[in-house]
């Protein structure tokens, strides 16, 4: 037997038959002849059987379907008809109405912090008294927020899917062009807000966005095929549609805890 | 190089020139191993069935880029994985998976229980997820990969786009990891042997 002992960084690649025949060779034989390493590669053997028996939920006989549906809902589609004024003038009133009352709330419960820049009416409107007025400690601003944001990556969402699904030769992107012009002014405002409360991944999510939008709303004289293609890649390589998914789905748990928290503190 | 599945090569060339059917096939052959991977990684059902969605999706909009002579299901796993890290870095801080002292504490937990609660295997199974939380992304993608999957360190660092030798740290770290947040129940197993 020799001086020399295989490292544990050299018994994990023998384990995974990474080391070389040489060294698995060298291994072997040492093993044999030194309890020492014997037993350091015997627990590391009970370590991987341990990780190897571990169970993990599994889904249900219908999830292959269930995956499917999923899947299927997000492929590419053929374009939809454009967005319906009918639809998102809602949406924004909803948006609107919610930060109004948000905001108001908080002057209401709060009226020695309002700042004076809403006092005084300062240009700007409702959505920056959200930004300026929302407090770190604020459970309503923050209720305000995630509603407002809610609805925002939502918005943003639709848009990306339908430049996704556009076809080369569309001409007409006027009703995109304008709601990516709003998105990004609402989402300044949010940025705003989502920065003073500490809320990095959103103020991250917002930027992210704005730059893609921001492209969206320069297209003055439509989109061409390239102009679109160019857009498209950049959608994909910065994984917006995705990250925009987990955003929401964020904003909608941090929801249902706060309604949660409320629900608790009202018992 | 493992042996693309001779359906997949088919479902793919079809899928490829806009069959449907033909990626539902595939979609449903490997809707399983791409959850198992993604609920290794994000440690919630929820958070891994977005991954599967994701990944599917991603796999159908490059399909076009993907090479006949390459294995489907490990192309399909490595932009899993990829799912998977974007994910978990998506989701907020406070939410990732474990916080620093995780493996302090489920090793001082793990002292209690006796064999009659260690063996089964969905008991295992909570411990070595929770440990595999608290690797980084990185060491538990790495770890994932060489260890469920089988993939080679090759693959790895292509994948990950990784050097080699950060590839095969990141595996280091994660085993030393792994052994010493399970130690306690091969401790306890080994005690109720004697």
């Amino acid at each position: 037997m020799t001086n020399w002992h295989p490292t544990d960084e050299d018994l994990i690649l023998h384990f995974y038959d990474e080391g070389g025949a040489d060294e698995a060779h060298r291994i072997v034989e040492h093993l044999h002849d030194c309890a020492a390493c014997r037993a350091v590669w015997a627990e590391l053997g009970e370590t991987f059987k341990l990780v190897d028996r571990a169970g993990m939920p599994e889904p249900g006989p219908g999830f292959e379907r269930v995956m499917w549906a999923r899947v299927q809902q997000a492929l590419p589609a053929p374009r939809r008809a454009a967005w319906s004024i009918h639809v998102v003038l809602p949406i924004a009133a909803t948006v609107t109405v919610c930060v109004l009352a948000g905001a108001y709330a908080w002057r209401v419960m709060h009226p020695s912090s309002a700042p004076a820049a809403t006092k005084t009416g300062a240009p700007g409107g409702t959505l920056a008294a959200v930004a300026t007025t929302t407090k770190p400690d604020s459970a309503l601003g923050e209720r305000v927020l995630l509603s407002a944001l809610d609805d925002h990556f939502q918005q943003a969402q639709t848009l990306l899917v339908e430049l996704n699904n556009a076809p080369e030769d569309a001409d007409d992107f006027t009703f995109e062009r304008t709601s990516a012009d709003e998105l990004v002014s609402s989402g300044r405002l949010y940025r705003v807000a989502a920065r003073q409360r500490g809320e990095r991944q959103f103020v991250q999510m917002l930027e992210d966005l704005e730059g893609v939008l921001l492209d969206v709303a320069r297209t003055e004289n439509g989109l061409r095929p390239e102009a679109l293609q160019a857009l498209r890649a950049r959608i994909e390589s910065q994984d917006l549609l995705f990250k925009v998914r987990v955003a929401t789905k964020q904003v909608h748990k941090r929801q249902k805890d706060l309604m949660t928290t409320a629900a608790a503190a009202n018992e | 190089m493992k042996q693309m599945h001779p359906d997949d090569a088919a479902a793919v060339a079809k899928a490829k020139g806009g069959d449907e059917d033909a990626f539902r096939a595939l979609v449903e052959r490997h809707t399983r191993g791409v959850y198992r991977l993604a609920y290794r990684m994000t440690g919630k059902p929820e958070d891994a069935e977005d991954v599967v969605q994701e990944t599917f999706v991603r796999a159908y909009r490059q399909l076009g880029r993907f090479e006949e002579r390459s294995n489907f299901a490990t192309w399909l796993y490595r932009i899993g994985f990829n799912c998977a890290i974007d994910y978990m870095r998506a989701r907020p801080h406070r939410e990732s998976a474990e916080e620093p002292e995780t493996l302090e504490r489920i090793s001082g937990q793990s002292r209690g229980p006796g064999i009659d609660d260690l063996v089964y295997a969905s008991e295992i199974g909570e411990r070595v997820q929770t440990a595999l939380n608290a690797l980084s992304e990185q060491e538990r993608a790495a770890f994932l990969m060489r260890h469920y999957h089988g993939h080679s360190i090759e693959e790895i660092c292509n994948a990950l786009n990784l050097k080699t030798n950060a590839a095969k740290h990141s595996i280091f770290r994660a085993v030393k990891k792994m052994r010493v947040a399970l130690r306690p129940l091969l401790e306890s197993a080994e005690m109720q042997k004697q």
